[in-house]
């Protein structure tokens, strides 16, 4: 049976479709990734799921629990872990304190070990916290009762690379232990190493539901360079770069090519100083998936 | 399931201590200057014009029953406490949604309605605190003024304030959950405490209008009747009570059913 399944769940307000008849499964196990650029409809997706928002139509489970069934569902959070986009903790506990308090509602097995991982300052109170150790906090008690399933909006904003990093192998662990793993994402990149299966969302719906592979083939990364000479376009720009600005020797675009290629191709210039991203999601998403939203508005 | 109740309650006690410490201020300066104006009682109900007087329903001030019961608890406990625990009421709720820590809180196997209970149950700790700590207050006071008043008719008086105190609550849990602001849902609370005061005190004064005095809480609790006559108004109590379960089951359907 599947973890999570949404079957045409929506969520207007007025005119607008935060989510539009979105329909997709996640299976136990699984890392799925929800990728798509701010304000695309990610966070509402999953307040729907936890049962803070309503659908205005459609639905889904959690666990098995319907969401529209709040006390099925309430039972079903016993086992599950959220970690919010944005933290709300009550900002005059302490980290410790903070964790007592979730651990009496659903247990805490696991938090020595995590606070090995991840180390927030536990005796300062959470005002004094910076967004990475807010983070870290956010991670230890989404962990701490040791559920089934995780549910993450954006986990890794705030988070240094190294902590980034060690919260990546921590997942890929888990779902090795039989975890399933819900987040969503802006950062392609970052879908691109932890995700097995990854669904798309522009503007509300769902445009794409790709295993890894097929992502990874769809990758990208914005560029910038500045060149010792003015940039001669037939000469530069390659079939692989799309949006390309060029302006006197500097030139922008979003590379969609291989990096190798990428950089064979640039030693044939002289470089003063590049720069080399995670690109635009929306510019990724328009070159790739088509500009469907936007021509179906018009 | 207490988690929550125990968290809040905890959270209450250092705003209770002040503000049984500044009430307890307020009652000693009260107390020392009932002498005064025990000796000057008739004039003192003279001099107010005649609608403020109603407003406080003074009545025999010369005794201590009398100017407990008919100037300290309407100023105190109808007035000042009703505004407070309003206030209390309005900041339980809406501040959560909008600092997103009810995210968090609702994402543990806790139900809206749980939530809301375990909040309002927190409030066990100024009632408790502040009604204990002024009667030993006042009392201890009865003996230093070399008065005499029976404590259980004292006792009374406080006991009966505790189902209007809890219908003021609920008037600002009502507003808390409604209301997106935390600012407003405690203005609205406490506003709407202090016009419902306002209300039955004016509405005695038209034989006409005194029926609109019937919807405010505070003419199910009379400070004067308990003290100087000794009449313990069971049935009013009741009708508070039951409002209150009334208040708070309509925020609870209310705040179950809305977006967070």
């Amino acid at each position: 049976m599947s973890v999570i399944h949404l079957e045409g769940l929506t969520k207007r307000y007025g005119e607008i479709a935060a989510n539009d008849d979105v329909t997709f499964e996640v299976e136990s196990g699984e890392v799925f990734g929800y990728l798509g650029p701010n304000g695309a409809g990610k966070t509402t997706t999953i307040r729907l799921l936890l049962g803070l928002i309503k659908p205005t139509a459609g639905t889904a489970t959690v666990l098995g629990a319907d969401i529209r069934d709040r006390r099925a569902l309430t039972e079903a959070k016993a086992n599950v872990g959220y970690l919010p986009d944005t933290l709300g903790f009550d900002d005059r506990l302490t980290g410790r304190q903070a964790l007592d308090y979730f651990a009496r509602m659903r247990g805490d097995e696991r938090r020595e070990e995590l606070l090995e991982l991840f180390t927030p300052p536990l005796d300062q109170s959470i005002e004094t916290y910076s967004a990475g150790n807010r983070r870290m906090l956010g991670i230890v008690q989404a962990f701490m009762h040791d559920p089934d399933l995780v549910i993450m909006d954006e986990p890794t904003s705030g988070l240094d690379p190294l902590k980034q990093d060690r919260l990546h192998r921590f997942l890929e662990a888990e779902c090795d232990a039989g975890k399933t793993v819900f987040f969503s994402s802006h950062v392609l990149s970052e879908v691109q190493r932890i995700a097995d299966r990854v669904g798309i969302i522009r503007s509300g719906e769902l445009v794409a539901l790709e295993d890894i592979e097929a992502l990874l083939s769809r990758g990208g990364k914005r560029v910038r360079i500045h060149l010792g000479e003015p940039v001669v376009e037939e000469r530069f720009v390659t079939e692989s770069m799309i949006d390309v600005e060029l302006l006197d020797s500097t030139a922008q675009f979003t590379y969609t090519g291989e990096p190798q290629r990428l950089l064979e191709h640039l030693v044939e210039f002289e470089i003063q100083d590049i720069d080399i991203g995670d690109p635009q999601l929306d510019d990724i998403f328009k070159h790739y998936y088509g500009d469907e939203a936007d021509s179906e508005e018009s | 399931m207490t988690a929550i109740v125990r968290m809040e309650s905890r959270n209450l006690v250092r705003g209770t201590l002040v503000l049984t410490g500044v009430f307890g201020l307020l009652v000693v300066f009260m107390l020392a200057v009932f002498p005064g104006m025990a000796a000057e009682a008739e004039t003192i109900e003279q001099a107010f014009p005649e609608h403020v007087a109603g407003l406080f329903g003074f009545e025999e001030l010369h005794t201590l029953e009398g100017f407990l019961g008919s100037y300290m608890f309407p100023f105190i406990w109808t007035l000042f406490l009703g505004i407070y625990f309003a206030y209390l009421g309005g900041g339980m709720i809406a501040g959560d949604i909008r600092e997103r820590r009810m995210d968090l809180l609702l994402s543990n196997p806790v139900s809206r309605e749980s939530v809301v209970l375990q909040k309002i149950g927190a409030i066990w700790v100024p009632l408790v605190a502040i009604n204990v700590g002024l009667f030993v207050l006042l009392y201890a006071g009865s003996f230093v003024l070399e008065e005499s008043i029976d404590p259980v008719v004292l006792a009374m008086a406080h006991l009966l304030s505790v189902p209007y105190l809890l219908v003021c609550a609920a008037i600002g849990v009502l507003m808390s959950v409604v209301l997106d602001r935390v600012a407003s849902a405690q203005a609205a609370g406490l506003g709407a405490v202090f016009m419902l005061w306002l209300l039955d005190g004016l509405s005695e004064m038209d034989p006409d209008l005194e029926w609109v005095g019937g919807l405010t809480p505070s003419r199910y609790y009379d400070p004067a009747a308990i003290l100087i006559h000794e009449e313990y108004a069971l049935g009013d109590a009741a009708i508070l009570l039951v409002t209150f379960v009334v208040l708070l089951a309509i925020a609870i359907g209310y705040f179950v059913r809305r977006d967070i």
